[in-house]
């Protein structure tokens, strides 16, 4: 699993840092970018296997991230992660590969992106 | 006595506050004794036109018996000379007078002793009041000056009769006005309908000294517990004529009356006088107002200006019920808006502490999350002392309940559902009732439906009208302590006339105190150990989302009903989301 690439994006430093450690625990390589902007930019320079991405961000937001990066590539699975659970029925959430609400608990992330890269 | 003094004591008399049988007597004492007549008589016409004699001279005779006879007017010749209004002279050369209608045996040997026998009119120049008769032993015939003092003394006492007649219908018409104004005060007030009915009945009972009022209505719309009401006791012997009046007054949409005068010659029967007018308002009977009178109490309630005050008193009664029926509706129009007005503050208080909830909560929310992500890691560590497990494992359970109320709170807080589904709400209560019949605590509880079959398919969410529901049925588990009866009925309702389907949930787990009755659906109040406080308060802004509305009814020692009413058109436009 080494060479699967994942690309955390999300304000909050520590909950990037929480997300990298328990996904290179399950070995992925990942990589973090802490807003909409540096996320496009890394996306633009290297390939990820999936990007993990929080909706509320200052700035440019989770949503319109998504839709820059479906535009540029819409191939690449993207997962939206958010405290809320009410994005799920917002229908500019539904292009995206994965929805999860985000908890300590960070077994229903790992269980979805191991679903959309069909792993197991 | 010269005639002058005898005029001048007789309007001293006559202009005296003595009451009217002692004036006329004294009067006709007077003109016995200076006159020389030894009978002095006044006949005076009755509420029924006939004329009996009623005022005497104190050494009169022939009252006891004249009195017990009454004539018509036109009959023998009292009637003739009230007739024609022109006095009358016999002698007794002349036959002896028939005094009446009827020839009196035992009178005429009497009538004998008499020599003269005169009959005066007592009238003005429109209307007769009576006839008085004077009759004389010595006098063989009467002279031109004694007659012209005669007829003087006839106008005076014609006065007399008519001042009291005045008197007595002005004093009637001041009972009128008096009873109209008492009518016209409980009209204007604002009492409740059955109340002003049977004030409306009591007064017109004690102004015309009536037996008993009742008034019937025919108007369902009042919402009424009984259709008549009564001032007086009704005699079950006139029960059915009552009925039968008021149907013709209806039906004729004019006022009927009746008389029991078959029944007169019974002694002791009841003797009673009916009268029914209809009380209609603009074509329309609201009902009828029924009087009756005992014969011998009140003869005069079903006289024509009776009639006539009754008539005035349905109609007045008429505009009073007009006015109470827009009064109820006003009442229940500004009650359904007070209503209304309260949801609306409420679904504001909702919506702004639900906006303000959700912003702390996705605040909190990611700082838990990196507390217990990194608590999470830290566990996976090997070698802790078994205090510093401990202490882990307190942190990670709470960071999972905090977790769990801060998904309810975000839950509690989400928008407008999205109604794609249709549901059939029998169907959907039966599948939520088979979810928790799979737990054996749902065991001891009976649960009764009543649901109406027709219910169309309503516009929902069903995950959240699932939610609603399992929410007030566990509530009733929990307030039953899983022991005992839910009733659950569904039925199409009408709100603000618009249609509306209602499922009513009723428990027998002894109800809400009502000092917190009014809290149960605001966000975090709770009662229980382990309540968050948000599941009322969730369930009702999912109903209220759904442009419905949530009632609690609380019968305390017995349970509480929840009322869910959803509309079956979903009548808005998203704008009234945002």
């Amino acid at each position: 699993m080494k060479n699967l690439r994942v690309l955390v994006v999300d304000d909050e430093e520590n909950i990037r840092l929480l997300f990298k450690e328990e996904l290179e625990d399950e070995g992925y390589a990942v990589e973090i970018a802490s807003n909409g902007l540096e996320a496009l930019e890394k996306l633009k320079n290297s390939n990820f296997d999936i990007v993990v991405m929080d909706i509320k961000m200052p700035g440019m937001d989770g949503i319109q991230t998504l839709n820059a990066i479906k535009n540029t590539n819409k191939d690449q699975p993207v997962i939206l992660c958010s405290a809320y659970g009410e994005f799920k029925q917002d229908f500019s959430s539904w292009v995206s590969d994965g929805y999860v609400v985000k908890s300590a608990d960070t077994r229903e992330l790992k269980q979805t992106i191991k679903n959309i890269l069909h792993l197991q | 006595m010269n005639p002058v003094d005898l005029l001048g004591k007789i309007i001293e008399i006559s202009h005296s506050n003595l009451d009217l049988s002692s004036r006329l007597s004294a009067i006709l004492n007077i003109i016995s004794q200076d006159m020389q007549f030894e009978e002095v008589l006044v006949y005076t016409l009755d509420k029924d036109k006939r004329l009996t004699c009623r005022f005497m001279n104190p050494k009169s005779i022939l009252f006891k018996m004249l009195n017990q006879y009454r004539c018509h007017v036109g009959e023998g010749i009292i009637g003739s000379v009230a007739q024609k209004r022109t006095p009358q002279y016999f002698s007794i050369k002349d036959i002896s007078p028939r005094f009446g209608c009827l020839f009196y045996p035992e009178l005429d040997g009497l009538l004998e002793n008499y020599r003269t026998f005169s009959f005066l009119p007592l009238a003005d120049d429109s209307y007769i009041y009576g006839v008085l008769v004077l009759c004389s032993v010595s006098k063989e015939s009467l002279q031109g000056p004694e007659r012209i003092l005669l007829s003087i003394l006839s106008r005076e006492i014609g006065g007399i009769l008519r001042s009291f007649e005045l008197l007595l219908s002005s004093k009637k018409r001041i009972s009128e006005l008096a009873m109209l104004s008492e009518l016209g005060k409980v009209l204007i007030s604002n009492v409740e309908p059955h109340e002003l009915i049977k004030n409306i009945a009591l007064i017109i009972a004690k102004s015309l000294n009536a037996t008993f009022v009742t008034i019937k209505l025919e108007y369902v719309l009042l919402k009424l517990d009984s259709q008549r009401f009564t001032y007086g006791i009704i005699d079950s012997s006139i029960q059915d004529y009552i009925e039968q009046l008021e149907q013709s007054a209806v039906k004729l949409l004019r006022p009927a009356s009746l008389r029991n005068s078959a029944l007169d010659q019974f002694e002791g029967t009841f003797k009673f006088t009916l009268y029914s007018a209809p009380i209609a308002s603009k074509n329309r009977v609201l009902g009828t107002i029924t009087i009756c009178g005992e014969k011998t109490t009140q003869p005069h309630i079903l006289e024509e200006d009776g009639q006539y005050i009754i008539n005035t008193i349905a109609n007045y009664i008429s505009s009073g019920l007009e006015n109470t029926l827009l009064n109820t509706r006003l009442r229940d129009v500004v009650r359904e808006l007070t209503d209304a007005q309260k949801r609306l503050i409420e679904q504001e208080k909702f919506r702004s502490l639900g906006e303000m909830t959700a912003n702390i909560a996705h605040e909190i929310k990611n700082p838990l999350v990196i507390i217990g992500g990194f608590t999470k890691r830290l566990a996976k560590r090997t070698h802790h002392e078994p205090t510093e497990d401990k202490y882990i494992n307190i942190i990670l359970k709470e960071v999972d309940r905090l977790e769990t109320i801060l998904n309810e709170i975000l839950n509690y807080v989400r928008e407008s559902p999205s109604l794609a589904d249709e549901c059939n709400i029998s169907d959907f209560l039966d599948e939520i009732l088979y979810l928790l019949s799979t737990d054996n605590s749902w065991e001891q509880i009976e649960i009764a439906k009543d649901f109406d079959p027709t219910l169309p398919a309503i516009p929902c969410d069903s995950q959240q009208l699932k939610q609603v529901f399992i929410n007030i049925l566990m509530n009733a588990h929990e307030a039953m302590q899983g022991r005992g009866k839910i009733t659950i009925t569904t039925k199409l309702v009408s709100y603000n006339n618009q249609p509306f389907l209602s499922v009513s949930l009723t428990d027998t787990g002894g109800g809400i105190s009502p000092g917190i009755l009014d809290n149960v659906f605001n966000p975090f109040f709770t009662t229980k150990e382990k309540g968050t406080g948000l599941g009322l308060a969730i369930s009702h802004k999912i109903i209220a989302n759904h442009h419905g509305h949530i009632d609690v009814e609380n019968i305390l020692g017995k349970g509480v009903t929840f009322t869910v009413y959803l509309p079956l058109k979903n009548n808005s436009t998203k704008e009234e989301f945002l």
